[in-house]
């Protein structure tokens, strides 16, 4: 048998690291365009993830909440704060909100939250430690082995072609 | 290159490939500032309206997701289309996100025609258009004109009594394929003046007379869909088709038979056959007796085998056929009825149906009462379902009295744009700069509207609420309505709500005519008036009561005259002009109104597979004798102008014939229609229609000259090529 030669020896172990960098900065928190705390919203004043994420128990996606929903409160809630502010400036120049993506599941993955949310299941199963969180994070790493533990455990369906369309 | 280098590359690739992609991933999540209403991200909703990509008038769903509208398909309620739609009508998206769309009102910033504009806020362009109104109105109200495109339902009802209250001519309507010479053929044969039904579902034998009723005669998905029917549906019959006309047309392609014929000349092939059928005594009609006449006794196979150029063994042979397989029908269309002698052409085909005994029976013609769909509305009924007439005669008197400075205030609307598509000789332009102040309702810069002072960006037809009655294609009893399928995005206001708004302001009996808040208020009181339950009729697209036929009796139906024979005339003198121009409507770009939609421009044409430029069609023994090869650079002249194109040589072309698609050839119609050869329009004489008095599009010769072009035709599939023996031996 041949050796691998030197080059490849090399790609390969630069492509193991930068899949621990990845997954491990998915970790971290990213900076976002307003410092939105989950903490303050969820923990501190009780509000229910899908007031928010409206439509978590109707659509495939659980929807970010337009400009227009933040100023349904905070018109008058906290507008002294300077992210508050913010977020009133963004509204007075009718401008949306670029927000920086914290999960992402790939293509071939099909992943409706609607039938997740109206099985019952809890939305920080998935997405632990986002109740406490200042910003958002992804605590959990959304691996395949993990997901199918879980259908099993529930005798839900791990046909491939669930998730795999 | 080595097994192992190979790897290594790919090696490379995918190293690469994560690294970039990583950086290409959508890494940002933008929210609506306002989500539209009924909104949730990932599900679509689906709203029916109506296309007006063509007069037609199919019903469409459209599928919003996003708040952004994304697929349209044909609404399967609506009788006239049952869930198919048409290319132009798949291309209304492109339409409604056109980036060439006018979303702020213009107002002329340069010398008038000019096309030099400078955009302004709407109280600005309101305030110019009141002070236009407002001066006429008191010395000189008749001095307003509207010219428009035929319009229907309650968007028709409003402009004119707005005209009316105003003091103002009725509106000038102009659509160049309109249906002049079927309604004077019907008055003339049926005694109705109307549009029929024709049942082709259910007909087992089908002749038609350039009627391409396939592609974009009166109601191409509807009659599209019966033909299929026609063919597949019945366990034991499948339906014979016989298409006479002087070119291959898509429809033809798809006949049985195609039988060309000399242009101009389907009356008399109509005629032939009719004689066959009496002499023979094939025909159950009592009427045929008294139609043995010496003017169809003259018509022998022989003498109209001289005429039209067909075998008088085909005439008998389809003569017989067509009688022995009831019901059978016959149809006329387009291609017949631009010809001088068009009614004639009408008049022989529905003779055809009279003595097959076709009236008012399954897979013949019956007259629906299409505005038994409005019992309460009266008087304005007949505004509401107007005839589909071209309007060509009215339009040439009011140039004549454009000129003569009749009027002082000129308001154009739709789609047809008559700058574009009226024969050159009516110098509608030069008319039309003779008018101080010319204001347009438009969603596009063209033709027409670079002529206004002012152009005032109305919604397209995704975006309003309104309703259509179709002129085919039901039982005379079918609303279709239109609501917005999407919030809009561009800073536009429908044309009727303008006309609302300025009644209003100009109080008295306008504003007394149009008592309305806006034109959605306007309809929702006209149907919920007639008891219909609107956001059922909504969500369905429209009132369809499938009541069955609501046929009104033809008063002449059993004994009609036979229609006069009358020579085509042509003009140019033959010597100097050889051929014979055919026009026809492009199958994608129908009057020009699509020339702007990149999808419809690159849609091969179905018979010579040429896209994004003009052509003429000749046949490959006429070509050789003017010394032109396939795919030459051509200049076309008439006595009346001249134009570029390609040449197509094409076997099915009528001998002596220059075929032609309209649509192309625009001047201001945007980027995409820019600079794909001439307008065929430019051609044509100043000629009525014997009769029915609508513009008679096939009669002119042309000359076929070489010539430079700049660019070539591109055709996406070389039909000719294949069919040579080489290639099929
Ligand atoms: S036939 Fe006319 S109305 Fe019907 S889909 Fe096509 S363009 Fe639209």
């Amino acid at each position: 048998m041949q050796r691998p030669s030197p080059q490849a020896v090399i790609a390969a172990s630069l492509f193991a690291f930068a899949l621990i960098a990845a997954s491990v900065a998915s970790f971290a928190e990213t900076p976002q365009p307003v410092a939105y705390s989950h903490r303050i919203h969820v923990t501190d004043n009780k509000i229910d993830c899908r007031f928010c994420h409206s439509s978590a128990n109707k659509s495939a996606s659980a929807r970010i909440p337009p400009v227009e929903k933040c100023m349904s409160c905070h018109r008058v809630i906290a507008t002294d704060r300077p992210e508050i502010k913010k977020i009133a400036q963004y509204w007075r120049e009718k401008k949306p909100i670029y927000w920086n993506r914290v999960t992402e599941l790939p293509d071939y993955v099909y992943f409706p939250h609607m039938r997740m949310v109206n099985a019952g299941v809890p939305c920080l199963t998935c997405h632990p430690g986002m109740d406490r969180a200042d910003g958002a994070v992804q605590k959990r790493e959304f691996t395949m082995g993990w997901c199918m533990d879980c259908h099993k455990k529930r005798g839900v369906s791990i046909d491939c072609w669930t998730c795999h369309i | 290159m080595k097994r192992r280098d190979f790897l290594k590359l790919g090696g490379a690739t995918a190293f690469a490939a994560l690294f970039g992609g990583c950086d290409n991933l959508p890494k940002k999540l933008v929210p609506f500032v306002i989500p539209p209403e009924n909104y949730t991200l990932g599900e679509s909703l689906w709203y029916a309206s109506v296309c007006r990509q063509c007069p037609a008038g199919c019903g469409i769903v459209v599928r919003v997701s996003e708040g952004r509208a994304k697929k349209i398909e044909g609404n399967p309620l609506h009788p006239v289309n049952s869930g198919k739609l048409c290319a132009r009508g798949q291309a209304g998206l492109q339409a409604l996100y056109h980036p060439e769309r006018l979303g702020r009102p213009l107002k002329l910033s340069g010398p008038r025609g000019s096309g030099k504009f400078t955009e302004t806020s709407w109280e600005d362009a309101l305030s110019i258009l009141m002070t236009g109104l407002k001066k006429i109105r008191a010395e000189a109200p008749g001095s307003l004109l509207m010219l428009a495109e035929p319009m229907r339902g309650h968007r028709n009802l409003v402009v004119h009594r707005f005209l009316r209250a105003f003091g103002a001519p009725a509106p000038v309507a102009w659509d160049p394929f309109g249906h002049d010479a079927l309604l004077a053929a019907n008055e003339d044969v049926f005694g109705i003046r109307d549009i029929p039904e024709y049942d082709i579902a259910n007909a087992r034998y089908l002749l038609s007379f350039s009627g391409d009723f396939l592609e974009t005669w009166l109601s191409p998905v509807h009659y599209g869909r019966a033909y299929g029917r026609m063919r597949q549906e019945r366990p034991t019959v499948r339906g014979k088709f016989v298409h006479f006309g002087p070119r291959l047309s898509m429809t033809a392609a798809n006949a049985d038979v195609f039988l060309p014929i000399a242009p101009g000349t389907e009356g008399f092939a109509a005629l032939g056959i009719a004689h066959v059928m009496v002499r023979e005594k094939l025909t159950p009609s009592p009427a045929a007796s008294s139609l043995w006449t010496a003017g169809l006794r003259q018509m022998t196979p022989e003498t109209v085998g001289e005429k039209t150029g067909l075998r008088p063994s085909d005439i008998e042979a389809v003569a017989r056929e067509f009688a022995g397989n009831q019901p059978g029908l016959a149809i006329a269309g387009d291609g017949a009825a631009g010809c001088t002698n068009g009614t004639f052409h009408f008049s022989a085909a529905a003779l055809l149906n009279v003595l097959a005994g076709n009236l008012g029976k399954p897979g013949g013609l019956s007259f629906p009462d299409r505005r038994s769909a409005f019992p309460r509305a009266g008087a304005d009924a007949s505004t509401l379902a107007p005839l589909p007439e071209s309007g060509f005669a009215s339009v040439r008197n009011t140039l004549e009295k454009m000129r003569g400075g009749a009027f002082q205030v000129a308001l154009l609307s739709g789609e047809t744009n008559p700058a574009f598509t009226l024969p050159a000789g009516l110098k509608f332009p030069e008319s039309l700069l003779s008018v101080p102040l010319v204001v347009s309702f438009s969603s596009f810069l063209d033709e027409t509207s670079s002529l206004s002072d002012l152009v005032l960006p109305v919604p397209t037809y995704l975006e309003e609420w309104g309703d259509d009655i179709a002129p085919a294609g039901h039982s005379g009893d079918a609303v279709g309505l239109l609501q917005p399928v999407i919030e809009p995005f561009r800073d536009a206001r429908p044309m009727p709500d303008i006309l609302i708004a300025a009644a209003k302001e100009l109080g008295g009996p306008v504003a007394a005519a149009l008592p309305w808040k806006n034109f959605r208020e306007c309809l929702e009181q006209g149907y919920t008036g007639m008891g219909v339950n609107l956001e059922n009729a909504r969500r369905e697209g429209g009132i369809f009561s499938r009541k069955g036929s609501l046929s009104r009796t033809a008063k002449r139906a059993g004994n009609p005259p036979l229609p006069k024979a009358i020579e085509a005339s042509y003009e140019g003198d033959a010597a100097r002009y050889p051929l014979v121009l055919h026009v026809y409507p492009s199958i994608a770009l129908s009057d020009g109104r699509g020339a702007n939609l990149s999808w419809l421009q690159e849609m091969p044409d179905p018979i010579s597979t040429a896209v994004w430029r003009n052509w003429v069609e000749v046949h490959p023994k006429t070509a050789e004798s003017l010394g032109i090869a396939d795919g030459d650079g051509v200049v076309v002249t008439s006595p009346f102008g001249s134009m570029e194109a390609f040449a197509v040589l094409h076997p099915a072309v009528a001998k002596g014939t220059a075929a032609m698609p309209l649509g192309q050839g625009h001047t201001r119609y945007g980027r995409n229609a820019a600079g794909r050869g001439g307008n065929p329009f430019s051609l044509l004489p100043v000629k009525d229609t014997a009769g029915a008095k609508s513009h008679a599009r096939q009669s002119t010769r042309v000359s076929i000259a070489k010539a430079r072009i700049k660019g070539k035709l591109v055709r996406t599939v070389n039909v000719e090529g294949q069919w040579k023996y080489e290639n099929i031996l």
